[in-house]
């Protein structure tokens, strides 16, 4: 942006700033794993910065009384991921004396670890938590703050002009003599001067400052588009790159729980309508997907992949379907219904053949940014609870999404992290092993997410089991505060 | 007969160098010494916050300089100071040395930039780059605070005689000193061991020293006023080499390239030196041959001298026999990796013969600009009497 005046060119920049935002999983940045420290099993909630390098807030409860814990911010992989620094001993949480908290420092973006050890009466136990580091928008100046700093700056540049006046009409006089005519005309010339060089140096400074948030706004997170369209019944999805870093590929994802790709598909606006779905991959970002049967009508569409470097990405599109006749879902694929209303207060979910879902929750308030715990259960038309199998790898997937469609994040039981993010982490150690092996209990007949609304409003949660070789999805409403 | 004691001499109190002088001076010293204790910190532990013992020591500058200053001009203006009205300048309807101005417009400048530094990580990240524009203003804060000091001195010096002038002197060449100190620091990412056999270290080093020596050295009436600015920075930076590495510090960034266990101190000083005695044997012949016959040879000297001291001198810094608690070379930050040039002892190439001669000429000519300008400023500090 260009600025004509100096000092009406640094207000403009002092007060208003550019602003951007970004967001990965959509608009759900905090990061919730559960997983096993060794003997010990901790809840971990790490609030990446909106800036980076930045510094990133790390809460870890853990299940048992333990002695001490500490926590250290490493590379995913590579070398770095190898030469670690001298970690923080956390500090215990004056409340919860079970809680650890740390402020942890985020020196690039892309994808980081949060390595925990705790050390108790069990012995010691390490885990590592993915945590991507995407910086977010240029945070906005206050405008008290840019009152202020351009009511600094603008005294600033009077006093230099006026000293550099004063400074060449009365400094080499001797004491007590009044300033000659010369002198006086001496002073003026040298306010001149620097009122030419203060004015150099403030557009200078607003060109240098600019240059830095233009530097800054490239590096600013950009998430993956997502192009759709419907031939002939199938479902032609390509990935594309809106620029960002240059080590962000297309061609180099990973599976995680067997596919390349989640795709959730939920109808608008009434969110009454959910496939999960995992298109193959032809290529270049490009996937392919021949639809089930469904209506006509306006679609959104989130796209999870996991890229070899365990960066983890949702890209986002909406598309508007012909009715399609389609084929049986079939496989991994599923899809489940809901009411049309918000129903924050329905805590069962009808499935097929009288069974049904149950949310085990009380009466308590959802607050934003506060972790805690869904967890479900199915029951038969008897109440009796149904055992639960593995699904993907996994004893649930869970999707919350806010009405407006502004927030998308795709849970499992070990937390918001897909477990391809865990797997390619470089000298993690056998926590995270654990951490899997733990998301399949046998015979297990709960099944639990670690998750917090990322800010207050109507969230649909679509929870999605395996029950007797038969992917069930049940359709919930939560409203947070 | 024995003379009556002379009353006169016992009733008048015995001159000295004013609280808020002294003020100035400490405010310089430590902007000096929290300047490379903070760079030593990110070398050291990485990672900081606001509230660092060495950030302390570099605001403690501008709140010192700002005070200081504020009450001076304000006694100066209303109060117990009017006395001092006579040999002040005016500004604004103020009353007070054109140093204390300057050296409060420092402390302002400097106390600026904090809160928009602040700003700045929030909006862009945590400190990355050494030179962004919080960071300037802050620098520019802490020279204004150092010219301050200096013409506050020069104030004082050029209205005293004897003793008086003597203490004054010393003050104005030991502020002179702290201000190649802090002219080296700025310039650290250029002066690096590995580039001391390029021809661009000598023209990083020419832009800015001879302006600084011969500047401050034509208003000092000192014979060896250049010397004494250079080995004060010379002692300095060698003191912070020995002490520095005596306190503990564990890096807590990664990836950890090197395992620092204690503080790292900064690189071994520049042979200022050398030059430095150079253009102080030159001042006593060279104030009669003409301003350009003066500035053309100070420039050329200068450049001269330097190199042929610092180049072989970096052939030794290189060497093995330089990596010992004296000399320092065998200190690293816990980021430089193994390849790196600084860690294997090696040079950065110098580049084509013709690239290193039209650089050197470079460097020539802007140490004899640098020598020109800083004889126009000494010139007019030499008259500076408020």
């Amino acid at each position: 942006m260009k600025r004509a005046l100096a000092i009406v060119a640094v207000a403009v920049v002092v007060l208003g700033g550019s602003s951007t935002t970004a967001s990965a999983h959509v608009g759900s940045p905090d990061v919730y794993f559960e997983g096993a420290a060794g003997p010990y099993r901790v809840l971990v909630t790490v609030r990446p910065p909106d800036a980076v390098p930045g510094i990133a807030e790390v809460s870890a409860r853990v299940t048992d009384s333990i002695d001490h814990m500490t926590m250290v911010p490493l590379p995913a992989q590579g070398i770095g991921a190898k030469l670690s620094p001298t970690p923080d001993v956390a500090t215990r949480d004056r409340d919860d004396p079970r809680t650890f908290v740390g402020h942890l420092w985020l020196m690039q973006a892309g994808t980081w670890q949060v390595r925990l050890a705790a050390d108790g009466p069990r012995g010691h136990g390490e885990l590592a938590v993915p945590v991507p580091a995407l910086p977010a928008r240029t945070k906005k100046m206050q405008t008290a703050l840019g009152v202020g700093l351009l009511a600094l700056l603008l005294l600033l540049a009077w006093g230099a002009i006026s000293i550099a006046g004063s400074g060449a009409r009365d400094a080499s006089l001797e004491p007590g003599v009044e300033p000659s005519p010369e002198a006086r005309r001496r002073g003026l010339r040298a306010k001149g001067v620097a009122a030419v060089v203060v004015v150099v140096a403030l557009v200078g400074g607003n060109a240098w400052w600019n240059a830095e948030a233009s530097d800054y706004a490239r590096y600013v997170y950009k998430p993956l588009g997502l192009h759709a369209h419907v031939d002939d019944g199938v479902l032609a999805l390509q990935l594309e790159d809106p620029g960002w870093l240059k080590s962000r590929q297309l061609d180099d994802l990973v599976p995680d729980h067997d596919h390349l790709m989640h795709l959730y598909v939920v109808r608008e606006p009434a969110m009454d309508r959910v496939w999960h779905l995992h298109p193959e991959a032809t290529g270049g970002g490009a996937f392919r997907y021949a639809l089930p049967a469904m209506e006509a009508g306006r679609y959104r569409l989130w796209a999870d992949v996991v890229h070899a470097s365990g960066l983890a990405e949702t890209a986002v599109a909406e598309i508007d379907l012909p009715a399609i006749a389609g084929a049986p879902l079939d496989g991994d694929n599923a899809t489940g219904s809901g009411p049309a209303t918000f129903e924050p207060a329905r805590t069962i979910a009808p499935l097929d053949d009288g069974a049904r879902m149950v949310w085990l929750r009380d009466d308590a308030p959802y607050r934003a940014r506060r972790a805690g715990w869904f967890r479900f259960r199915v029951e038969d038309a008897a109440g009796a609870a149904q055992p639960l199998e593995p699904y993907m790898g996994m004893m649930g997937h869970a999707a919350f999404v806010r009405r407006d469609g502004s927030t998308f994040a795709h849970v499992h039981p070990t937390g918001s992290v897909p477990m391809a993010s865990i797997m390619a982490l470089d000298g993690a150690g056998d926590g995270n092993a654990m951490a899997a092996m733990h998301a399949v209990p046998a015979g297990a007949t709960e099944v639990a997410f670690p998750y917090g609304f990322p800010r207050a409003g109507d969230y649909r949660i679509f929870v999605q089991v395996k029950r007797a070789g038969h992917i069930e999805t049940g359709v919930f409403d939560a409203h947070a505060e | 007969m024995q003379a009556p004691p002379d009353t006169t001499t016992a009733a008048t109190p015995t001159p000295s160098v004013p609280w808020f002088v002294w003020c100035t001076v400490l405010a310089v010293t430590s902007a000096m010494i929290g300047g490379h204790w903070d760079i030593s910190w990110h070398r050291s532990i990485g990672r900081d916050a606001f509230w660092t013992a060495p950030h302390i020591a570099i605001y403690l500058c501008g709140v010192l300089a700002g005070v200081s200053s504020a009450y001076l001009i304000l006694s100066t203006t209303l109060g117990r100071n009017r006395d001092l009205a006579p040999s002040s300048v005016s500004m604004w309807g103020f009353r007070g040395p054109l140093g204390a101005f300057i050296a409060a417009w420092g402390g302002v400048a400097m106390l600026t930039s904090a809160p928009f530094d602040d700003w700045w990580h929030g909006a862009y990240g945590l400190d990355v780059k050494i030179i962004s524009p919080p960071h300037a203003l802050l620098s520019l804060g802490i020279f204004s605070v150092q010219v301050g000091a200096l013409l506050l001195i020069l104030g004082y010096m050029n209205r005293s005689e004897g003793a008086l002038k003597q203490k004054f002197l010393r003050l104005f060449l030991y502020v002179g000193g702290s201000i190649v100190v802090l002219g080296t620091l700025f310039l650290m990412e250029e002066t690096g061991r590995t580039v001391m056999h390029t021809a661009e270290f000598y023209r990083a080093v020419a832009i800015a020293m001879p302006f600084i020596l011969v500047g401050i050295s034509r208003a000092a009436p000192h014979r060896w006023a250049c010397t004494i600015m250079a080995a004060l920075y010379t002692l300095f930076q060698m003191a912070l080499i020995w002490i520095l590495p005596l306190f503990r510090a564990e890096p807590k960034l990664g990836p950890v390239y090197y395992n620092v266990t204690h503080f790292v101190p900064p690189a071994f000083p520049l042979l200022l030196l050398a030059p430095a005695v150079a253009l102080d044997l030159l001042r006593r012949v060279s104030p009669r041959w003409g301003v350009w016959r003066e500035t053309m040879a100070t420039g050329t000297l200068f450049v001269a001298v330097f190199f042929a001291v610092q180049w072989p001198f970096a052939n030794f810094l290189q060497s093995p026999w330089a990596r010992n608690w004296f000399f320092g070379t065998a200190y690293f930050g816990y980021y430089e990796h193994p390849t790196w040039l600084h860690r294997q002892y090696r040079f950065w190439p110098a580049g084509s013969g013709t690239h290193v001669a039209i650089v050197m000429a470079s460097a020539v000519l802007v140490a004899i600009l640098g020598s020109a300008l800083g004889l126009k400023l000494g010139e007019w500090m030499r008259r500076i009497k408020r």
